[in-house]
């Protein structure tokens, strides 16, 4: 092979076109999946973020319906204005397994204010008597209308519900509260998207020993010392790695916030994260998002590849034709030429180029039969090749 | 009889023997000396740079030691 021919530089720039292609097209899927996934990280924030909402809406509304129908009922009503502890359990006790069953796992009655404390717990009905003084109890107190939100408490995250209860004239005679753990929500989100999802709550809104106590209670590893500033308060899945956030829950944004994709074993994952307000609005915890992207990212190496392939053949034949082409139009042609005017140099004076078209090289033909003539001509008028 | 001319008839001998074809050898040669080989007669006065031309034109394509 001649390193200065034109084949071996055309064959040269083919092969840089395939690299850059190959190239190209390697960049382009790698952009093209970074964006997608990124995209589909952000999806699942903003999904997480509504379907948390739906629920938290849904489940308000199912203890807004609950405590509806409490406050209608005389004798629930009578035997709290009576403050007649015994016949207020034994009116509600046989409804609370059911409620708990639906997920509404906190219920109390309160005394009204000033005092106001735990009348009656029938999720812990021997104990009663402290006051809470939390925001709920005190927004209550001054609006005298039903507070909703969420409420970190020592040892958990609840969506609460807290209501005036009246007596058959109208008068306050204390509050009922029901609440559920926020901790379920992410169970029912797996199962609704698949996603898989982590709360976690900040350490600075919780209590240490109560977290220690009420772990021994539910029969929870204590992992309180796991991450320095929050504590993963329940979670859809049994690999803590991929739960990783270092940053303050704090930080994290209204809308949510996309983190970065990462590899575990054979899976890619994307994760984001949006903060979780209690209803003071403070950021007591985050809910943590986890898309698993394998198939998305298989797909994309699966195109990545038949691209790749696709391109290779595609040059490799381009190159064949280029080739060819240059082999047939000039090549071969030019060869003839050089070939006719080494016979003509060596005595040959009948050779001849043949003009075979009229594109460039068929003008050079041309050009170099009409020279060859010419030379031919003034050889026949040299005196040593008289008569030769 | 002068170099130049020796050398030419050594060429066609070369090419006899084996049996290429004269009109492209030659003019191979003639093309890498600089000098038609028709023009060579045993008249031809030598010139010192053109017989060395040759003598290499011949070794590059005959590959003979002149």
């Amino acid at each position: 092979m001649q390193w200065n021919s034109i084949r071996t530089k055309v064959l040269a720039a083919l092969l840089a076109c395939l690299m850059l292609g190959v190239g190209g097209i390697l960049a382009l899927m790698h952009y093209s999946f970074e964006s997608n996934s990124q995209a589909l990280a952000a999806e699942s924030v903003t999904g997480a973020q509504k379907l948390f909402t739906i629920l938290e809406t849904r489940e308000i509304s199912k203890m807004t319906a609950v405590s509806d129908t409490l406050i209608t009922n005389p004798q629930v009503r009578d035997a709290f204005a009576a403050k007649d502890r015994s016949r207020l359990l034994d009116l509600t006790a046989p409804l609370y397994p059911q409620l708990k069953s639906e997920g509404i796992t906190n219920w109390m009655f309160h005394t009204p204010e000033p005092d106001m404390v735990v009348f009656l717990r029938l999720h812990n009905s021997t104990k009663f008597g402290d006051p809470l003084n939390r925001f709920f109890d005190q927004e209550v107190v001054r609006t005298h209308a039903m507070v909703t939100g969420n409420e970190l408490a020592k040892a958990g995250f609840a969506v609460r519900i807290i209501r005036p209860f009246y007596d058959a004239q109208g008068g306050v005679t204390g509050y009922v509260e029901m609440g559920e753990e926020l901790g379920q929500f992410i169970h029912t989100m797996k199962s609704q998207t698949g996603n898989d999802y982590g709360l976690l709550l900040n350490k600075k809104f919780m209590d240490r020993q109560f977290w220690a106590d009420s772990s021994k209670v539910w029969k929870r590893r204590d992992n309180w010392d796991d991450n320095p500033s929050f504590v993963v308060a329940d979670k859809t899945s049994a690999s803590d790695s991929i739960f990783r956030f270092q940053q303050d829950l704090a930080t994290v944004p209204e809308q949510g916030e996309v983190l970065e994709r990462f590899q575990d074993g054979n899976s890619v994952f994307v994760r984001g994260i949006f903060p979780v307000r209690d209803a003071a609005g403070n950021t007591v915890g985050a809910m943590f998002v986890v898309r698993d992207i394998s198939s998305f990212y298989l797909a994309m190496r699966r195109t990545q590849r038949v691209l790749v392939l696709l391109t290779i053949a595609a040059l490799a034949l381009g190159t064949i034709a280029v080739l060819t082409l240059l082999t047939r139009l000039i090549f071969r042609r030019l060869d003839h030429i050089v070939m006719v005017a080494t016979r003509v140099v060596g005595g040959d004076y009948q050779s001849e180029i043949h003009v075979s078209s009229d594109d460039e090289v068929g003008q050079f033909e041309q050009l170099f039969e009409q020279f060859r003539r010419v030379f031919v001509d003034v050889l026949k008028h040299v005196p040593e090749l008289q008569g030769k | 009889m002068s170099q130049l001319y020796e050398i030419k008839l050594r060429i066609e001998e070369k090419i006899k023997t084996a049996g290429l074809d004269a009109n492209e050898i030659k003019g191979k040669i003639g093309l890498r000396a600089g000098k038609l080989l028709a023009f060579i007669t045993a008249d031809t006065p030598d010139d010192p740079a053109t017989v060395v031309k040759l003598k290499q034109a011949a070794k590059d394509v005959l590959n003979i030691a002149l």
